[in-house]
């Protein structure tokens, strides 16, 4: 399994916030050494948040190396454009991009972010009442939550492609170049969607790296944007998907009822939402967005600006929501096409469960409650796992052994200590009572 | 066989927040047993439905699960003010849920039966006045 989070062994310094953050418990440490448990992990990148040494980052392509290519075709996330405070408009951004010599597919993105739009009103619209709120897929950390944790909601969630894959498809279909395309993503989880793709076998993306890195160096040029000659008319609903509610906002946009909709971000919130989810509780909605980054995408780890900033760049950047005829139909020719559907269902990636024989497994089990019971029950991880449970579940599973545990070490000790006061006790023959001396 | 593993939970009374806790951490056991994620869905649903059942009407309780190779049982118990028709309260949409919890998104007269739903075998015994028992087991292999 691909992850596309790095690790910095030398500046780890073996504090313990990274592993209590993760929620998938996919982090301990060992020998002093951070590591991650690859089957476990989704690329949501909390871990790096909470690490103040750096010691955690994201490992996309060399971009040094990929600009250096006779062509660079980029594809750039939503994100991208609410990276900088002097380029507001989007056309102005393009025609800076352009000066370097890179490409920037808006034209497909623009296509494909509205026909992804479109397909997933098709799907709501399809479905039977009990089929849904459908989720969206287009948060990849999200998605590989839900094949691990809630493997039962993955029916529920649109069996689209991410809009960002469709852009590459439809560039791919339109010319029969085959220079490499170049992903700018916001964050770990869709390096990884390009490395380890789901719900398709192979991604048309070839390489992607931080759009930090590209931001940071087209901001450092300061290059300034040639007088506009780029008259054509932009929608840019699309560049909201890189805040929470736009992707359903586009949804709405193409529907013909009122729908229900949830956005959520946040870590959080989103784990609360599939929960209620579920548990039935959300009877009602049609869809679900839900974002593990706060604030939607301009939230990622792997962004340059600030996401409090960049939402509301996005949000003044001049957005037509009324859907033309001509949208439409060009949606519906899309559509037609066929390509924008997943080839392969998302697969489940449950937790493995104690033992394949359920006896051994309950064996197991008591024999975990039985450790966890003396355990302190503090979660402090110095021990290397993130709580006390991780901790006794590892110790049934063969990993390491009770004395793991700073507190348990210390009742040894202090056992060991008095059984030497003891033994210091006990007289040998030849010496005389001692009191009696005196 | 192996002994049966007992998991046992003290359930307050109009404590909506934590609610949920309980379902939760069954969900977590079957997973670790390996039981399919199906099951562990529908002894979650139920094992909710059954906390919010002590929360909303029961005045709090006691939620037990125990799990065998073969199924997991759950008993739900309260000593709060009984269920003087059960046949009422079995249908859909019938509620005496207070105010209260409507507004906090429960009590829409769904649980009993949903829990019915999802059980393969269900019974429940009341007296008014002295309280509620809910049985409900699930198999791991029917089907």
């Amino acid at each position: 399994m691909l992850h596309s989070v790095k690790i910095s062994r030398e500046a780890c310094q073996g504090c313990v916030n990274c592993i209590k953050i993760c929620p998938t418990e996919a982090i301990r440490i060992v020998d002093g050494e951070i590591n991650i448990i690859s089957e476990l992990c989704i690329d949501c990148g909390e871990c790096l948040r909470s690490c103040s040494r750096q010691a955690l980052g994201i490992q996309g392509d060399d971009w040094n190396k990929i600009k250096e290519a006779p062509k660079v075709t980029l594809l750039p996330d939503p994100v991208f454009y609410s990276q900088f405070s002097h380029y507001m408009d989007p056309s102005a951004l393009e025609s800076v991009v352009s000066s370097f010599g890179y490409e920037m597919m808006t034209e497909e993105m623009e296509e494909a972010f509205d026909l992804s739009a479109y397909a997933c009103a098709q799907a709501i619209s399809h479905s039977p009442r009990q089929s849904l709120p459908l989720i969206s897929c287009y948060c990849s950390s999200t998605l590989r939550f839900i094949q691990s944790r809630f493997p039962e909601l993955l029916p529920r969630v649109v069996p689209v492609c991410s809009p960002l894959e469709l852009a590459a498809d439809l560039l791919r279909m339109r010319t029969n170049s085959s220079a490499p395309i170049t992903l700018l993503s916001p964050c770990p989880a869709k390096i990884t969607m390009i490395k380890d793709p789901q719900g398709r076998e192979r991604s048309p993306i070839d390489n992607a790296v931080e759009l930090r890195r590209v931001a940071r160096s087209i901001m450092a040029s300061n290059a300034s944007p040639q007088p506009e000659t780029d008259a054509r008319e932009r929608s840019n609903r699309w560049l909201h998907w890189a805040r929470r509610g736009g992707e359903a906002r586009h949804i709405q946009a193409f529907s013909d009822r009122k729908l229900t909709m949830l956005a959520v971000s946040g870590l959080r919130n989103t784990i609360d939402v599939l929960q209620e989810l579920e548990l039935g509780r959300l009877r009602n909605v049609d869809f679900i967005e839900c974002r593990i980054c706060d604030t939607g995408c301009v939230g990622g780890t792997g962004t340059a600006e600030s996401r409090f900033l960049a939402n509301l760049r996005i949000n003044s950047i001049n957005v037509d929501w009324n859907v033309t005829e001509n949208d439409v139909q060009r949606a519906e020719r899309l559509y037609a096409m066929d390509f924008w559907a997943i080839e392969k269902e998302y697969t489940a990636r449950p937790h493995l469960p104690l033992s394949d024989n359920i006896g051994e497994a309950m064996a197991k089990l008591q024999q975990m409650k039985e450790i966890y019971s003396c355990l302190p029950h503090i979660d402090c991880g110095s021990c290397g796992r993130p709580s006390c449970q991780a901790m006794a579940e590892e110790i049934v599973r063969g990993h390491g052994s009770v004395t793991d545990c700073i507190f348990k070490l210390r009742e040894g000790i202090a056992t060991l200590a008095n059984r030497i006061v003891v033994m210091s006790e006990s007289q040998p023959q030849t010496l005389k009572i001692r009191g009696e001396t005196k | 066989m192996a002994a049966p593993v007992c998991l046992e939970y003290r359930i307050e009374g109009n404590d909506f927040m934590v609610a949920g806790a309980a379902s939760n951490n069954i969900k977590n056991t079957l997973k670790m047993l390996g039981i399919s994620s199906s099951v562990c869905t529908r002894v979650a649903i139920i094992a909710y439905e059954a906390e919010i059942n002590l929360v909303i009407h029961g005045g709090g309780g006691v939620l037990k699960a125990e799990i065998t190779e073969d199924r997991v049982k759950l008993t739900a118990e309260d000593e709060g003010p009984g269920i003087a028709d059960i046949e009422k309260a079995m249908t859909e949409g019938f509620s005496t849920a207070t105010e209260y919890a409507r507004e906090m998104g429960f009590g829409a007269g769904m649980g009993l039966p949903n829990i019915k739903k999802n059980s393969d075998e269900f019974n429940i015994e009341s007296e008014v006045g002295k309280g509620t028992r809910l049985y409900s087991t699930v198999f791991f292999n029917k089907q």
